[in-house]
């Protein structure tokens, strides 16, 4: 747009020792915001905290489908967070178009990291402040992989991200097993959620995702989450 | 200033400071703030209501034209708190997506994709160097075909959320706590019981009894979804009717 070439030079630059500290304090925004995690059978699973009970009707969902089998969850800002959600669906979308064919995971984080690693080198804008897991289920089995605000990204088999990141990370190294079930992995991320919870964990404060050998990404309701809470009493 | 490794730009436009924040965004909300006007809404069982003050500023002024409550289209109401210049800027850009919407998809733009495009337009002004947030905290009011009637709030960090009751502006805080001990049972108010909610709600945190010339109310109902701004008349039948009921 025309006002950008007022700023064509890029707003995230090197400091003498190398940082990009943009992108520093880009996941420090990250950092502080809600806890969200993901257990590769695949789940996402993420505290929402309303600031008060007038927000409660229409409340703004977290965790997102990018297509019928990915599902995505982030830590961070909500804008930034529903700007990816709405670039990767339209690149899913567009794939699906050309080649007749779901996106497969890897592909649709790549184009999505690639997003985020143009606003750390592009003109005029800066790093998006979101970290996102990124789940999903197609040819070549479940899938979780983090991508952060860098554009950097890894696959998981468990990783967590927001405030109290490395407790939860330390709990799911303890707790993770290579041939868990879908439902011990929901059981062990609510167990790490409940870890650092302030206050009274329960349907209305947290939200799962979940996505098994069914290829379906599915938002869990309140009732089935009071079934999973139940369980691990 | 000792602000850590920050470049000192982080003030002036929406980049990162070191503690991850953008202090644009916080500045604009303060806009809002000293604007020194509050702004209530209310949500009922089949109407919304948005009540604002109107400070004239200078006798001399056409009150006429000192307004901060637009209709966006016939059935969509904005109520901008924050700078008057930057809220007729967004109402300009809001009534001609809502336009477009229409002629595009043959169907009226709901009221929360409406709330959702602001947001996302704000969320631009936070990302992008060139262009700083609006100093303007929209609530859009509506009745939908599917979820009835409706009110949302639009804030300069490009958040948006469905609200049954909310403020914004330089009483915001105090408005909301007066909300949420009349809205704590999940009354199903009536039209009446909403408009005077929300002009007693403004009445309280201002601790002012008003005239009808000194507010604004507009409204959106079930049975006439065309959104309206209250006559002086109607405003003043709702102002005895609360102070009768007092």
């Amino acid at each position: 747009e025309m006002g950008d070439s007022q700023y064509s030079f890029s707003l995230t630059t090197f400091s003498p020792s190398g940082k990009l500290v943009q992108i520093e304090h880009a996941l420090t925004a990250v950092g502080s915001g809600q806890t969200s995690l993901g257990i590769k059978d695949c789940l996402l699973q993420e505290t929402y905290l309303p600031l008060t009970f007038l927000f409660r009707l229409f409340q703004v969902q977290k965790i997102q489908h990018l297509t019928p089998n990915i599902g995505v969850v982030y830590s961070g800002m909500g804008p930034d967070f529903r700007v990816l959600v709405k670039k990767s669906r339209k690149q899913a979308e567009q794939y699906l178009r050309l080649y007749k064919e779901p996106i497969p995971v890897t592909q649709l984080v790549r184009e999505t990291a690639t997003v985020m690693q143009e606003f750390t080198q592009s003109g005029g804008v800066r790093p998006f402040g979101v970290s996102l897991l990124v789940a999903g289920y197609d040819d070549k089995g479940p899938q979780l992989y983090q991508v952060d605000p860098s554009g950097s990204y890894f696959s998981w088999k468990a990783s967590a991200m927001g405030k109290n990141v490395s407790n939860a990370k330390t709990f799911l190294e303890k707790r993770y097993t290579e041939d868990m079930e879908l439902d011990d992995a929901i059981h062990t991320a609510i167990l790490t959620l409940k870890e650092g919870f302030e206050g009274e964990i329960s349907s209305k404060n947290i939200e799962i995702g979940k996505i098994g050998a069914d290829k379906v990404f599915r938002v869990l309701t309140p009732a089935e989450i009071d079934d999973y809470l139940a369980e691990v009493e | 200033m000792s602000r850590g490794s920050g470049t000192g730009y982080d003030r002036h436009i929406t980049i990162f400071s070191p503690e991850g924040r953008l202090f644009q965004v916080e500045y604009a909300f303060k806009a809002v703030k000293t604007a020194g006007i509050t702004s209530i809404g209310v949500r009922g069982k089949d109407s919304v209501c948005v009540v604002t003050q109107k400070k004239v500023p200078d006798k001399l002024l056409d009150q006429s034209s000192v307004s901060h409550l637009f209709p966006i289209t016939k059935y969509i109401g904005l109520l901008a708190t924050g700078i008057t210049a930057d809220a007729r800027s967004l109402v300009q850009q809001a009534r001609n997506e809502a336009a477009e919407f229409r002629f595009s998809y043959g169907y009226e733009m709901p009221v929360d994709i409406l709330a959702k495009w602001i947001a996302d337009k704000s969320q631009v002004y936070t990302q992008h160097a060139y262009m700083r947030p609006l100093g303007v905290v929209a609530m859009v009011l509506g009745v939908d075909e599917e979820n009835g009637p409706l009110l949302y709030k639009s804030d300069p960090a490009g958040h948006f959320y469905g609200h049954m009751a909310t403020s914004a502006g330089m009483k915001e805080q105090e408005a909301i706590n007066f909300l949420e001990k009349k809205m704590k049972e999940n009354p199903a108010f009536t039209y009446d019981e909403t408009v005077q909610t929300a002009i007693s709600a403004l009445q309280s945190v201002l601790q002012e009894d008003f005239k009808a010339t000194e507010i604004e109310v507009g409204v959106v109902r079930a049975e006439n979804k065309v959104f309206r701004t209250l006559t002086t008349e109607e405003i003043e039948e709702h102002l005895t009717a609360i102070s009768e009921r007092d």
